[in-house]
């Protein structure tokens, strides 16, 4: 399968630590993908809040650009818009016609879209497994999914609703503990970090706490709005509530790619603002720092 | 809404009490049949069940939880819809319509309860989303893409929220978070039209 990245916005600015691990990884196991040429913006909540053809439109014309080849997304909610989007093409002539008139070109709602969890759990399993130099041995992980990857799953078609297990095996197959926990797939509240936080406050101190009660050392995420919420409210729920997490919250890929032997700067681990390095020292898992006890296959 | 069937009680029957008038209202007409053709959500098929509310992240905030924002729209009460703040706070999750026994897309309904309730100039007071999201198309539009420190810069002193939130970009910046300079996409004046025709509702 061919492949071709949409990065996203937030991957050029939030989450350039989501697009340094995710080229870092893809390099380790041979995953080619060239980003879109000159892909624009998918319009993300805001679209479909305001204007539904918008909503559409906008990730037509970037599927439009990938001439076919399968899309690699790595955020979550790029990823939900793209796929609603064919959802939507795809299945209703009429917004079909629609969509060809704002764009310009007709398009079939058929580019098939792939975020990373799927690539690399599914498409390239055996080849993450080979990757795999270091084992994250003793990092006890809640993986977190939160909301539009897994949903709806008649649109996204992406593992199971309720209980995904993808990021888990691949963080299993990178040697962590994956923990069984009930709030995998809860809503982090999205972009009210910027209009209101206060319902980002309830929803990750939420999150937060049942990660904590389920004993881990660490949480993995797939999507950039779930990153900085979980890791830079936690300074907030500590000044306002008292409660206190000190939680490091990684990108999936970053964890992955601490397996595969990439160095700290390619993973861009000290841009977290929860700072893992005296979790990952404690567990003897520094990048870079483990070549002793580095596994050879 | 006018009534369907107006009935006065008939004379005889309680003689010399006041007279009672019943008015029926046909359930279903209005506001549900404008949000399933424009939305393509179906209202009437809700039973409440409230499984919706029992997922729901914002369902605890003290407005409507989602099976009664279902049911007013059910019966008509346009004004608490419109300005309810519930339809403001849903983070189209997507939890309710997942669990839903009958597929009522309540995120779909809620898209376009929120652009009625702009459009009728009754949005509830101290939501700053729709500038969130004006300020958000505004740059794609212009950019192509989204600069999150113009964006989060605009949208603060367009929603006057200059000291909510201020340590979180100076630590933004720090982290190497947020590039001062965004990135733009050429063909500008093909995607100012694309803009214009999306929200003519298609053709030119």
């Amino acid at each position: 399968m061919s492949y071709t990245f949409y990065p996203g916005c937030s991957l050029e600015g939030t989450a350039k630590d989501f697009h340094s691990s995710s080229y870092a990884v893809a390099g380790k196991v041979g995953l080619d993908m060239p980003e879109i040429e000159g892909w624009i913006c998918c319009g993300s909540t805001a679209a479909h809040n305001s204007e539904a053809l918008l909503a559409d439109a906008l990730p037509a014309a970037n599927l439009l650009a990938a001439r076919g080849r399968t899309v690699a997304v790595a955020c979550a909610s790029c990823y939900s818009r793209l796929k609603m989007a064919n959802h939507h093409i795809a299945g209703d002539p009429a917004v079909r016609a629609k969509v060809a008139e704002v764009v310009g070109s007709d398009y079939d709602g058929l580019t098939p879209v792939r975020h990373l969890l799927e690539i690399l759990g599914e498409d390239m399993r055996s080849q993450v497994a080979a990757a795999v130099r270091r084992p994250l041995s003793g990092l006890k992980v809640a993986c977190y999914y939160g909301c539009l990857l897994s949903r709806p799953p008649e649109i996204t078609h992406f593992d199971d609703a309720e209980n995904p297990m993808l990021m888990d095996r691949l963080l299993d197959t990178a040697g962590a503990t994956v923990v069984d926990w009930p709030h995998k797939t809860e809503c982090c509240g999205a972009s009210f970090s910027i209009t209101d936080p206060s319902i980002i406050l309830d929803l990750t101190d939420s999150i937060l706490a049942m990660a904590q009660a389920a004993g881990v050392d660490c949480i993995a995420t797939a999507c950039p709005l779930c990153q900085l919420n979980l890791d830079m409210r936690q300074k907030d729920i500590a000044a306002k509530r008292g409660h206190r997490y000190d939680l490091p919250v990684f990108y999936f890929t970053q964890l992955l790619g601490l397996a595969m032997g990439c160095s700290d700067s390619e993973l861009s681990l000290g841009s977290l603002f929860v700072d893992p390095h005296p979790l990952l020292r404690a567990k003897g898992l520094e990048a870079g720092a483990r070549l002793a006890t580095e596994v050879r296959s | 809404m006018t009534p369907v069937t107006k009935a006065k009680e008939a004379p005889g029957a309680n003689a010399g009490a006041a007279p009672v008038t019943v008015e029926i209202f046909q359930i279903g007409s209005g506001l549900a049949d404008e949000v399933k053709a424009t939305s393509g959500a179906s209202p009437m098929s809700c039973y409440q069940c409230a499984k919706c509310s029992s997922g729901c992240p914002v369902a605890n905030r003290g407005d409507l939880k989602p099976h009664e924002l279902v049911r007013l729209v059910q019966t008509n009460q346009r004004g608490a819809v419109l300005s309810s703040r519930f339809i403001w706070e849903c983070t189209s999750c997507h939890t309710c319509i997942t669990r839903c026994p009958q597929q009522v897309d309540i995120p779909a309904m809620n898209d376009v309860l929120r652009a009625l309730s702009l459009d009728e100039g009754v949005a509830v007071a101290g939501t700053a989303v729709p500038v969130f999201n004006e300020v958000f198309l505004d740059s794609v539009r212009t950019r192509g893409r989204v600069h999150e420190l113009s964006l989060m810069a605009v949208f603060k002193l367009r929603s006057r929220r200059l000291f909510a939130d201020v340590d979180k970009a100076p630590a933004m910046l720090a982290k190497g978070k947020l590039p001062l300079f965004g990135s733009r996409v050429g063909g500008k004046s093909q995607r100012k039209e694309l803009f214009r025709r999306a929200t003519k509702g298609g053709g030119a």
